[in-house]
């Protein structure tokens, strides 16, 4: 059995598990570290969508 | 100039006191905070752990072998040996169980190396993580 996912979704379940631990490591309480977790998740999506666009505009 | 104070440490306790957290939080991910008492978040690192490298082997990343050569070669191979590796039993049992994959391009089996690689990393901020909490310079 091989599991096949796209560029999109790879980057996506990474950037989901990175945020979490990372929250978990260097916050000391819950509400920190939700608030870390989110704001390391939407930079994530910012730079992956920042980057797509880029790369597209630049093989155009 | 800005001059940065920080606290100083507090002394290393016993090494028996530390030690034990540190080598079960690399043999089972999770399980340093679990023999501390951090269920919580023994479950989230452990979980994130044994996902991220369960999904690398579905999607058959390749678990480093240790190679030397030139820098940039020594650097990759020798890291992510070291790295995987740092998951634990995890690669112990991949590898008991005969988990072998080539070393070949591809945009899914390299996420797959990927992943196995990040989730050997995630453990080591989990053993450091429960070494700080068993040394008592973390809450």
């Amino acid at each position: 059995m091989k599991m096949t996912l796209t560029h999109f979704e790879a980057t996506l379940i990474l950037a989901i598990f990175i945020s979490a631990v990372l929250a978990v490591v260097t916050k000391k309480t819950d509400e920190e570290r939700f608030r870390y977790g989110m704001r390391s998740l939407g930079w994530f999506f910012v730079t992956v969508f920042g980057l797509a666009w880029l790369m597209y505009l630049g093989h155009r | 100039m800005s001059e940065k104070l920080t606290a100083p440490l507090p002394p290393l306790p016993p090494v028996r006191q530390w030690l034990p957290p540190l080598v079960i939080a690399w043999l089972v991910p999770g399980g340093g905070h679990i023999y501390l008492k951090r269920y919580y978040r023994g479950a989230i690192l452990g979980g994130c752990t044994a996902i991220l490298f369960v999904l690398g082997l579905l999607m058959r990343g390749y678990l480093f072998e240790p190679m030397t050569g030139d820098l940039l070669t020594t650097i990759i191979y020798v890291g992510g040996a070291i790295a995987d590796r740092a998951a634990g039993l995890l690669y112990i049992l991949a590898r008991i169980f005969g988990y072998s994959a080539p070393d070949v391009a591809g945009h899914s089996v390299d996420y797959g190396t990927k992943f196995l690689v990040i989730a050997g990393l995630f453990n080591v901020l989990a053993m450091v993580d429960a070494f700080e909490i068993a040394a008592g310079r973390k809450d």
